[in-house]
């Protein structure tokens, strides 16, 4: 009896052996960095990196540095570079964009809401040294100047501020992640409010009495309060709307004691007709509304209703306002060769009525030629004939003008004009002349 | 014969089955003419809307005019050119014909549809009636071939189905993410066709259909700005490419088929195009907005 028990359990015992020695077996074959380079080439002892370094003596000064990439640490070089051959540049293993995917690959979680773009392009080198640095997880810089290095306006808009958000100077890593996140926007760490709310405590009296008593503690902060700071008192965005700056929400909202207290008070644009009734009806008495304008949202399609960083409490800077739906528009100008004016410096206003207009495209003049020459004086331009009496060759409703030559967005070629050379276009009209 | 020889040959037949059944569907426009006035010598100006009428009429909405133009076409050549000028619809901007000849009209700065009889006299307001909850604002509109009418309601984020009468009959609700719908068409089958210009997306709901559900993405590979949905009785969708100045053909099922026409001023060429339709399945009529006139073209297919 005693002997079965004793024989059951070498068994077991055997068998548990046998997994384990199964178990590192798979992990010594399936590993990537040793067993394949090691399969693949049959190296030698200390051929895998040690070996490496004879010939590459300058590298031994980035062994000296205080954070070590582990394939480097391990002496390791085949992890990530073929010793022989490679189709990739620095005899890397496998394409540059996925070599760190090779053992970091669950660094983008599966569904993940934001991505980091450069992490997305397999750019890791634009942050970390893929063998050793002097900050930890191998970064290039420490703290936030590694994060300025690309993000040169986030830099320059925090310069200075009067009141600055405390957590932004001190990392950013407090509120967003490096590579991706699964649970926010903008790589942040959580959705706003809830990664506010991880400091800031909205059960206290005082976030009620300065919210004018409205129950906003699940509302979007950013709504209000720009979270990298600002020069207005409590990080409120630098243009305010004026209700929010007086505390009268309740100009828009229902009442803050109502059962729907955030509910706005009428849809669309009828809401903000209430202050801005003349503007709002010259904009409705003129032939052509922007549609957005007569969308549910209205005005804030393309304006912030309580504060915003930008003119006119408008969404963005004017290029990202109009470039959100107007992509080809926008991106003519970008690949034009010779750039207009008002659309490089964002003023897409000094042509176009962003609201209504009377004639096509929402221009604010009567005529092109009228919108044209506030700026240009086409007599000094050409000697062309250009006007009412010029009739265009090429159609007997049009008149020669400025866009009968140019587009004002651009095109491809020099002058904005649609074809190749002057003589491809003089010659549209002038076609005696064509060769 | 064996089994690989027969699956050979099986292969080859449906290939050759799909090829027939794409070229069927290759289309070539073809100039035929240009309209620029009406039978009074009254050049147009920037026409926006189109529409190809039953009895080979060929109805245009002269928007800066304020106006509607009628014309008529025979064997390919345009006569006609009656005016018709109604105080009630000082900016025509599309429109349609119904089964009788009757226009429907949508003004642009009213927003509101109008309904005019082919002799040119005004029926009156063309309203959705009956509408459960939420405000009506009028983008475009369709009709079918029972002459029930499809309003595109970008206020309350749906297209409103009624009787040709305007009472309202069911309403299917926009997709949840979208840039901003311009225009819908509605094809001999009863699928409304829905275009968002901004994302560069088709969306379709089969007749009787509750949802839409997206067809294709991809219009923005091929067109800057589409703008303008139309549909033949053929099961080919057109779109008008505003800012480029072209037209998409594209499948039933959103399958880009080509390209057709190019940005331009001269004769067959179009420069911000606007309401495009088609007429007896064999030609396509654009309102040729910036050129200041309406074009035809032969289907060629």
């Amino acid at each position: 009896m005693r002997s079965g028990r004793k024989q059951g359990m070498r068994w077991r015992y055997a068998t548990g052996i046998l997994l384990v020695t199964w178990c590192v077996l798979v992990f010594l074959i399936c590993s990537p960095g040793q067993g394949r380079s090691e399969d693949k080439h049959k190296l030698k002892t200390g051929a895998k990196g040690e070996l490496c370094l004879k010939c590459h003596e300058d590298f031994r000064d980035k062994l000296r540095k205080r954070f070590l990439h582990t394939p480097v640490a391990k002496r390791e070089c085949t992890g990530c570079h073929d010793p022989h051959t490679s189709n990739h540049r620095k005899l890397l293993g496998t394409d540059p964009g996925r070599v760190c995917y090779t053992c970091h690959n669950g660094i983008v979680p599966k569904g993940a809401r934001s991505e980091h773009r450069v992490v997305t392009e397999g750019k890791c080198g634009s942050c970390h040294d893929p063998h050793s640095a002097d900050h930890k997880n191998n970064l290039l810089k420490g703290g936030n100047e590694l994060c300025f290095g690309c993000h040169e306006q986030t830099r320059k808009s925090l310069a200075g501020l009067k009141h600055p958000h405390v957590p932004v100077n001190q990392d950013c890593l407090r509120c967003h992640n490096p590579h991706a996140s699964a649970k926010g926007a903008s790589l942040l760490k959580a959705d706003v409010p809830g990664l506010c709310k991880g400091c800031h405590n909205t059960n206290v009296k005082a976030f009620s009495s300065l919210h004018a008593n409205y129950p906003v503690s699940n509302s979007l902060c950013t709504s209000c309060h720009n979270p990298h700071g600002s020069n207005k008192e409590a990080i409120l965005y630098d243009q305010v709307h004026q209700p929010v700056a007086k505390r009268l929400c309740a100009q828009c909202h229902q009442p803050p004691d109502a059962k729907d207290a955030l509910k706005i008070r009428r849809e669309g644009y009828e809401l903000c007709r209430g202050c801005h009734s003349e503007m709002v009806n010259v904009t409705m008495g003129k032939n052509r509304v922007h549609g957005p304008l007569l969308s549910r949202e209205g005005c804030l399609t393309c304006h912030r209703p309580h504060a915003s960083s930008a003119k006119a409490l408008l969404i963005g800077t004017t290029q990202q306002v109009c470039g959100k739906c107007h992509v080809d528009t926008a991106g003519r100008h970008d690949r034009s060769e010779t750039k207009h004016k008002p659309i490089q410096e964002g003023d897409c206003s000094a042509c176009h009525d962003p609201h209504a207009g009377n004639s096509s495209f929402l221009v604010n003049k009567a005529s092109v030629m009228e919108m044209c020459t506030a700026c240009h004086d086409w007599q000094k331009h050409s000697s062309h004939p250009i006007g009412e009496k010029a009739k265009d060759p090429r159609n007997p409703n049009a008149t020669v003008q400025c866009l009968s030559c140019h587009r004002s967005h651009g095109t491809e070629y020099k002058h904005m004009i649609p074809f190749a050379t002057t003589t491809n276009l003089c010659v549209q009209c002038h076609e005696q002349y064509k060769r | 014969m064996s089994k690989s020889t027969l699956r050979i040959l099986s292969l080859i037949f449906g290939l050759t089955l799909a090829g027939n059944a794409y070229a069927a569907d290759a289309v070539k426009f073809v100039h035929i003419r240009s309209v620029y006035a009406d039978g009074q010598g009254v050049a147009l100006n920037h026409p926006e809307g189109v529409a190809c009428g039953p009895a080979s009429t060929v109805v245009v909405a002269d928007t800066e005019n304020g106006r509607l133009v009628l014309f008529a076409v025979s064997a390919e050549a345009v006569t006609g050119g009656s005016p018709i000028k109604l105080s009630q619809v000082p900016y025509p901007v599309r429109v349609h014909t119904c089964s009788n000849g009757d226009i429907l009209v949508l003004d642009g700065k009213l927003r509101r549809v109008f309904r005019v009889n082919s002799a040119g006299a005004f029926l009156g307001a063309v309203e959705p009636k009956g509408v459960p909850k939420g405000n009506v604002v009028l983008k475009s509109f369709a009709l079918d071939r029972e002459d029930w009418i499809y309003f595109l309601d970008i206020f309350s984020r749906r297209v409103l189905l009624t009787d040709p009468t305007g009472n309202y009959q069911r309403e299917i609700p926009f997709p949840e993410k979208f840039g901003f719908f311009s225009d819908l068409a509605v094809d001999a089958r009863g699928t409304i066709f829905l275009l968002d210009s901004v994302q560069g997306s088709l969306y379709a709901a089969e007749k009787g259909g509750e949802a839409f559900t997206l067809l294709t993405k991809d219009l923005r590979e091929y067109a800057s700005f589409p703008t303008y949905l139309t549909t033949d009785g053929r099961g080919t969708v057109y779109v008008v490419d505003q800012d480029g100045g072209g037209v998409l053909v594209l499948g039933q099922d959103g399958s880009y088929r080509g390209r057709q026409l190019a940005m331009g001023w001269k004769e067959g060429l179009l420069y911000y195009p606007a309401q495009m339709c088609i007429s007896g399945g064999e030609m396509a009529v654009f309102a040729d907005r910036e050129n200041n006139r309406v074009q035809l073209y032969r289907i060629l297919r």
